[in-house]
């Protein structure tokens, strides 16, 4: 009976053994946000044609630039940046107007989390234009994190469109 | 000694099985888990007889179908508990031996260690009147007996409460059968915080303001249920009474108010507040005035959860890059890292003993898994083996799991024991996220 418990003492060891020896999971390789071409700049006639000295027009919310983010970030692409640029020139060219700038997250990831991430991006949005000179009073921000999708399907393409920034204007 | 030389011989079989190191799977990982953390041991089999009338009068079609609930819900129950395993009714075996009524005898052979009978009466007709009785089938002797009377409208409360019995005469412990589980359900674009019974009955609505609320977290007296609402626009702390429907506003300040957790002593409440720019995590008193900011940096730090003493608070922090569980002591001080392993660990909420830390880990494939890991960061366990789950709660007996999952499509709210069995689908609307899983009482 000794003897059979130092066998399965030592069957156990080995099992224990081929456990450890098992290779750790391969390293997850993150699915990269394939750059998208965002056709977000304006039609350029709406920002430059414009008499300085004229009453302003009506602006438009669909005007303003959606600016789109890569997964889990809120740090501006180049591509954002140009959009930020469009709506930096809106801004400018309509002084009255306050705008908000609402950010959104696609489905991944979970509730709380996206929130805060989502406040992120539009905060990102929103330092940019002020450092352009953009007075901080005239934006204000909020997340919506994963609750508002514009496209509600379960794919890059869609989680690609619903990483983004959305300006609605606030008052003019 | 032959029977221990035979289990030896299967156990090196066993071991030197290629498909054994093969699998390494999340199987031997669940073993260990159940093993080392929970005690695991077999569930109990137990046979719960159809209840039967007693009483002298003529009874309807309406009493038979009563009594009938009663014993499917007694049954759900019991087949749900993590301690016990429901013995089916073998038709093939009552048909082979000819047996017209299982007798103790009979439940034996077909496995049961225990055997619940039910007895029913309806003194005035309004009221229906249940005797219970647990047998032992090693003696078939009786080891507890009760009765029950409620209007007959509130069967499905005494079906829960003839569970809670059960559970208490063969384990010692409270029974979870009469706990709510509150949770977010999407209704057109509005999202309204809803609360069910355990098993998923009498949903009903405790908002219908249209907006957008999220994240509901019950009071440790589970009177109220604190969450965020966009009501206001932005989106702000609010608590609602379970019973009467009141909603309170709790948080005014500028920028996003989210992730509501309260302390266990009901003193203290830990969120997230975006007011200076970032998400940074405060406690705030009940009234919704700051009484501490716990974090300070320029990441993400979000989801605290108090653990059950209310000596820490576990919440996620993306400081590393990615967002990774940690914790810290509930004055903000000696924050430490938990997790590692898996790119993307989010939501963490603790066991009910506050020896662990449950949360969402994206691992492989994409996949988010619900995984556990101990306080002290080492011991990681995966937990779901189907992945695409979110904000896994524990019950307050510790044994079970509320979450979400997306498994079957849409989005719905599952239940299962810790080792992941008697896994249950609470809600069939496919648009019900958020489940937080309400105290006993």
């Amino acid at each position: 009976m000794k003897r059979f418990n130092v066998l399965m003492t030592l069957a156990l060891l080995f099992a224990f053994m081929m456990l450890a020896a098992c290779p750790p999971p391969t390293p997850e390789i993150e699915p990269e946000a394939t750059s998208i071409d965002t056709t977000t700049a304006i039609p350029e006639d709406t920002v430059t044609e414009e008499e300085p000295e004229a009453p302003p027009e009506i602006i438009k919310e669909s005007q303003f630039a959606t600016v789109y983010f890569d997964f889990d970030k809120s740090n501006l692409r180049s591509d954002s940046k140009s959009g930020l640029d469009a709506n930096y020139d809106l801004l400018m060219q309509f002084p009255d107007v306050m705008v908000k700038i609402e950010g959104h997250c696609d489905e991944r990831g979970t509730v709380e989390y996206n929130l805060s991430l989502g406040e992120k991006r539009a905060t990102s949005c929103k330092d940019y234009l002020v450092g352009l000179g953009i007075d901080a009073s005239r934006i204000s921000t909020i997340s919506y994190g994963k609750e508002k999708p514009v496209d509600a399907g379960h794919n890059e393409a869609a989680w690609d469109k619903n990483r983004r920034c959305e300006f609605k204007i606030v008052s003019q | 000694m032959t029977k221990s030389k035979f289990s030896f011989f299967v156990l090196i079989l066993l071991l030197t099985s290629p498909t054994f190191s093969f699998a390494q799977s999340d199987d031997v990982r669940n073993i260990h888990f159940d093993t080392i953390t929970t005690g695991y041991v077999e569930p109990t089999p137990i046979g719960v007889d159809e209840m039967k009338y007693v009483g002298n009068e003529y009874i309807d079609k309406t009493d038979s179908s009563l009594m009938r609930y009663v014993t499917r819900i007694v049954q759900r129950d019991i087949d749900f508990y993590a301690d016990f395993d429901l013995v089916p009714i073998d038709s093939f075996f009552i048909k082979t031996y000819e047996i017209l009524e299982l007798d103790l005898r009979g439940w034996k052979r077909l496995g049961a260690d225990y055997v619940l009978k039910l007895e029913a009466e309806f003194p005035g007709r309004r009221n229906m009147r249940v005797y219970w009785k647990l047998y032992y089938t090693f003696n078939y002797r009786r080891i507890d007996k009760g009765r029950f009377e409620v209007h007959r409208d509130e069967w499905r409360y005494m079906a829960h409460r003839i569970s809670n019995e059960i559970v208490r005469t063969l384990t010692g412990e409270k029974g979870i059968f009469l706990t709510k589980v509150a949770y977010v359900k999407k209704i057109g674009k509005a999202k309204e915080i809803a609360i069910a019974d355990y098993d998923g009955a009498n949903e009903r609505l405790l908002t219908k303001n249209g907006s957008i609320n999220l994240s509901p977290t019950f009071s440790p007296n589970g009177k109220e249920i604190f969450f965020t609402s966009y009501l206001e626009t932005d989106p702000k702390l609010f608590k609602v009474n379970i019973a009467s429907g009141r909603l309170t506003k709790l948080t005014d300040f500028p920028g996003l108010a989210a992730a509501p957790s309260v302390s266990p002593n009901g003193k203290r409440l830990a969120c997230v507040l975006s007011k200076d720019g970032n998400s940074e995590i405060y406690v705030l008193d009940m009234k919704g005035r700051i009484k501490r900011r716990l974090t300070n940096n320029r990441s993400i730090d979000t989801a605290p959860s108090w653990s059950p003493n209310g000596k820490y608070i576990t919440f996620t922090s993306d400081r590393s890059g990615r967002p990774q569980v940690y914790m810290m002591d509930s004055d903000g001080h000696r924050q430490r890292r938990l997790t590692y392993e898996g790119k993307y660990n989010d939501s963490p909420s603790w066991s009910t003993r506050g020896d662990r830390v449950i949360f969402v880990s994206r691992s492989k494939r994409g996949r988010f898994d619900i995984a556990s890991i101990d306080t002290s960061g080492i011991d990681y366990h995966i937990m779901t083996e189907v992945g695409m789950n979110e904000n896994p709660h524990f019950s307050p007996d510790g044994k079970h799991l509320v979450f979400t999952s997306t498994r079957l499509g849409k989005p719905d709210i599952f239940t299962m024991d810790v080792t992941g069995r008697h896994q249950r689908r609470l809600t069939r609307t496919g648009n019900c996220t958020n489940p937080v899983w309400g105290p006993i009482d």
